[in-house]
């Protein structure tokens, strides 16, 4: 009997391993949180896309008003936005970016990092560069917490850490008097 | 018509593969021939509706049916044609019918050379096939089925083949990986079979081992077609990443070789019977877990397969099944396996037996890796990544022993080996590995530890190699003294040669690869590692599907000209997305690889060059150790080369009693 037992133990680890990947497989309902506005902006812990030892946690957001926008170098309306933004920067608006993978076919491979920080600052080089810095949401598990819909997204984020606007498109000169202008003082 | 013939045959499968679950097994049960005897034709009905549902498929593609989903999605009329067969596998679906292909193919392999072996074994070893096979058609049916009709409303054109795979090792990657995943289902259904017949010696061990060394010989050139392709597709130079799904086929691999050679010793010497058949059910169980992980999106939190956990779900249900279930009948009987025979503590069953314990740590390993950040993450502990220095790490411990076995082990005599015999041989090996290492990291000017450890691994595994080919031949070096080491012999030493040709690629690449990120404009060169790279200008290019640029830079060495390489940048319409093609001038020492940026304000391009020493080392390493296996199945005593031997074959072993290890 005893020896059977031994005999069972590959069975065991099996059933373990069964019950996380059960778990894991239900873990979704992230999708339904959806930040909305005038609610604190969820906790993270993030790497910086460019260097992943250097992680920004909430405190990066606290004293200061500051956009969040969403974005990646597959995006084309990124592209569009980014001069734009960084008019914004130059107007001493504190742009953080997100970093939003794209939804890779998981049987082959995703980019391997360096790849991906080289195409990032490519099209920063060719575009503009808005972003004080960018934050790397790998598995895009921050923005499901964020409520993020696909990019460009824009969030603005007040001096205590509140969502102000949640704006989904890209950011233009009209969109900014409608949406954001009210809260930099501007009329 | 054509989409729904394809779909009634798929079902036909599932229907035949339900029969082959039931009577080949009740037969052998009950002693019943009749129904033991339905196990072949079942598979070759098997094969056979399966092969004209992937035709139907194909025929889809290639005549644009775009009132199928799957082709809607994963084709477009202005995809060039070869493209449009291979996009076939291009996605979920489609992949995982060119994956029940591979399954009912080995089925009706083994259905077909398995004439010399009892009926009752054919009959229980196809039946578990079978099991297992209606687990996957009912998923390919009900969860993912390729022939899901967009009727009535079909769009005009489909949404293009993702331009990544639209090239040529894309095109033959995923069957040869496939291959092997399945392949190891054969070793299974073995090990199972042995296990279910309660006959628990280690005739199956010998009936299995040429299935296995197929599977693994596939599964090594699939991983290794996948990397190249990495290399040269990604435009990045990187050739392993150890992301999850590159992990996900390296597990099977690792198990694989562990348990290669642990039926080498069950079939000699009637050893490690249970931890055999352990190997056997963990080598498939991880194809399953890979295709798991890699396609009910747990691991990749969001992405096109995730949008519904019921496939998922339905894979976990059908791991359940047949991992739970094998692994209970494994605790039930392998407690009856009595491995008899005695064997010193320095001896070759103890040198493998470390083989083993070293592989199935490195699996661990990457298991571990794969899987903690879901554990990490449901144990509400947060989100963690485990990346490549975790893995680098790990193998650079666990290479160490391995290699140094991987010298001794093969010059060591089974039962007791006395180390003092093979001293000479070890301490020559010992001092040509030292100086080769030392020579090798001189000649790139510089030292670095991890080179120098690994050049001195590969060297003392392919000199080891070498002397064991000469204790065999009584130090005869002689075309007729080398003629008569048996083809499973070659195998073996193909294989470690292999092995040391890799592991010296890696060592020498990792470290001496030289890059550089450079903006050029027309006409200017640059010097990198002894190499002028000249920026010829940019040419437009046009294809089928897509349009770009190409830069054109030459190379030359020392005033001498090397070569002109393209480095494309293609846009593809259709999906929009950029693909960069590198440009790539490989030879044995060396590759030089080109990739095209964009073009910068001022007018000048970005270009990324590399040189990257002895990197093709690898992938060659890995089609040698491919090649060995193939070599050993081919081995006399398994007689399965060759469909012309086999009659012989049969007679052959008529006259020998079954199960009687020749050696």
């Amino acid at each position: 009997m005893k020896k059977i037992l031994l005999f069972l133990i590959p069975l065991g680890a099996f059933i373990a391993v069964t019950g996380f990947l059960l778990k894991g497989l239900y873990s979704e309902p992230r999708y339904e949180v959806s930040v909305s506005v005038s609610k604190p902006i969820p906790d993270f812990e993030l790497p910086d896309v460019m260097d992943p030892k250097k992680l920004y946690t909430k405190e990066t957001f606290l004293g200061q008003k500051t956009l969040l926008n969403v974005w990646g170098v597959w995006c084309v309306t990124c592209a569009v936005e980014l001069p734009y933004l960084t008019e914004l920067r130059k107007q001493g608006v504190r742009i953080v970016g997100l970093y939003y993978q794209l939804n890779n076919d998981p049987d082959f491979d995703q980019k391997p990092l360096p790849q991906l920080q080289w195409e990032i600052r490519q099209m920063l080089g060719k575009h503009g560069n808005p972003y004080q810095f960018n934050m790397f949401d790998k598995d895009r598990s921050y923005g499901m917490d964020l409520g993020v819909t696909g990019a460009p997204e824009t969030f603005l984020i007040d001096e205590l850490g509140v969502v102000k606007v949640h704006h989904v498109g890209d950011l233009n000169t009209r969109v900014w008097k409608e949406k954001f202008s009210m809260y930099f003082g501007e009329s | 018509m054509i989409a729904e013939l394809g779909h009634f045959s798929l079902v036909l499968a599932l229907l035949v593969s339900m029969l082959m679950s039931i009577y080949p097994l009740w037969g052998a049960h009950t002693g019943n021939q009749m129904y033991m005897a339905m196990a072949r034709p079942l598979s070759v009905g098997l094969f056979l509706f399966t092969a004209i549902a992937f035709a139907c498929l194909t025929y889809s593609f290639v005549t644009d049916d775009f009132t199928l989903s799957y082709v809607a999605h994963n084709s477009n009329s202005l995809l060039p044609i070869q493209y449009k067969y291979t996009a076939v596998w291009g996605g979920h679906e489609g992949s995982f019918l060119l994956w029940v292909l591979m399954f009912s193919g080995w089925t009706f392999a083994v259905s077909l050379f398995s004439k010399a072996i009892p009926q009752e074994m054919v009959a229980r070893v196809l039946g578990i096939l079978g099991v297992v096979a209606v687990g996957f058609y009912l998923f390919i049916i009900i969860a993912s089925n390729p022939f899901e009709s967009l009727l009535p409303f079909y769009p005009v054109d489909g949404r293009d083949l993702n331009p990544l795979l639209q090239d040529i090792g894309m095109i033959i990657h995923p069957p040869m990986l496939y291959m092997g995943y399945v392949g190891f289902s054969v070793a299974f259904a073995f090990a199972l079979a042995a296990l279910l017949s309660g006959q628990l010696d280690s005739v199956w061990a010998r009936w299995a081992r040429p299935w296995t060394q197929a599977a693994w010989a596939f599964l090594s050139i699939g991983i290794a077609l996948g990397s190249w392709w990495a290399y040269y597709e990604l435009g990045w130079g990187g050739w392993w990443f150890w992301d999850p799904v590159e992990n996900a086929s390296f597990m099977p691999w690792l198990i694989g070789t562990a348990l290669l050679h642990s039926l080498a010793v069950t079939e000699k010497r009637k050893l490690f019977k249970s931890w055999t058949i352990l190997l056997a059910i963990a080598a498939f169980s991880l194809s399953l877990l890979g295709t798991f992980l890699v396609r009910s999106g747990i691991l990749i939190s969001v992405h096109s397969f995730a949008s519904d956990p019921e496939r998922g779900l339905f894979i976990l249900a059908l791991l359940v099944t047949v991992i739970g279930g094998s692994l209970l009948l494994y605790g039930l009987r392998a407690s009856q396996l009595k491995s008899v025979g005695r064997y010193g503590l320095v001896s070759r069953e103890v040198m493998l037996f470390g083989n083993n314990v070293l592989l199935s740590a490195a699996t661990l390993v990457v298991l571990l890796g794969t899987l903690l950040p879901l554990v990490h993450k449901e144990l509400g502990m947060g989100s963690i990544s485990i990346g490549e220095p975790f893995f680098n790490q790990m193998f650079t411990v666990l290479i160490v022993p391995f290699a140094f076995l991987m010298g001794v082990g093969p010059l060591s005599r089974w039962k007791k080996q006395n180390l003092v015999d093979l001293r000479n041989q070890l301490v020559m090996a010992f001092i040509i590995a030292i100086l080769g290492a030392l020579a090798i990291n001189y000649s790139y000017d510089s030292l670095a530890t991890i080179t120098l450890l690994g050049s001195f691994l590969s060297i003392w595994i392919a000199v080891s190699t070498i002397f064991e080919i000469l204790q065999r031949t009584g130090n005869q070096f002689s075309l007729s003294s080398l003629g008569k080491l048996s083809r499973s012999h070659w195998g073996m030493v193909l294989g470690h040669l292999g092995f040391a040709i890799s592991i010296m690629g890696i060592a020498v690449t990792s470290h001496f690869t030289t890059e550089m990120e450079v903006r050029m404009s027309e006409g200017e060169t640059v010097a990198l590692s002894g190499y002028n790279f000249t920026f010829k200008g940019i040419v437009s290019i046009e294809g089928q599907n897509y349009s770009g640029h190409a830069g054109i830079v030459d190379i030359h060495k020392d005033g001498d000209f090397v070569s002109s390489l393209r480095a494309e940048k293609r846009f593809y319409s259709v999906q929009r997305s950029t693909m960069t093609e590198a440009g790539i001038d490989s030879n044995l020492s060396r590759d030089l690889f080109v990739a095209l940026g964009e073009q910068l304000k001022d007018g000048s391009w970005a270009l990324r060059l590399y040189v990257k020493p002895l990197v093709t080392w690898i992938w060659i390493g890995a089609f040698i150790m491919a090649f060995g296996a193939f070599l050993s199945m081919a081995d006399k005593r398994y007689r399965l080369s060759k469909f012309a031997t086999r009659k012989k074959a049969v007679l052959d072993n008529n006259a020998v009693p079954q199960g009687v290890p020749q050696q």
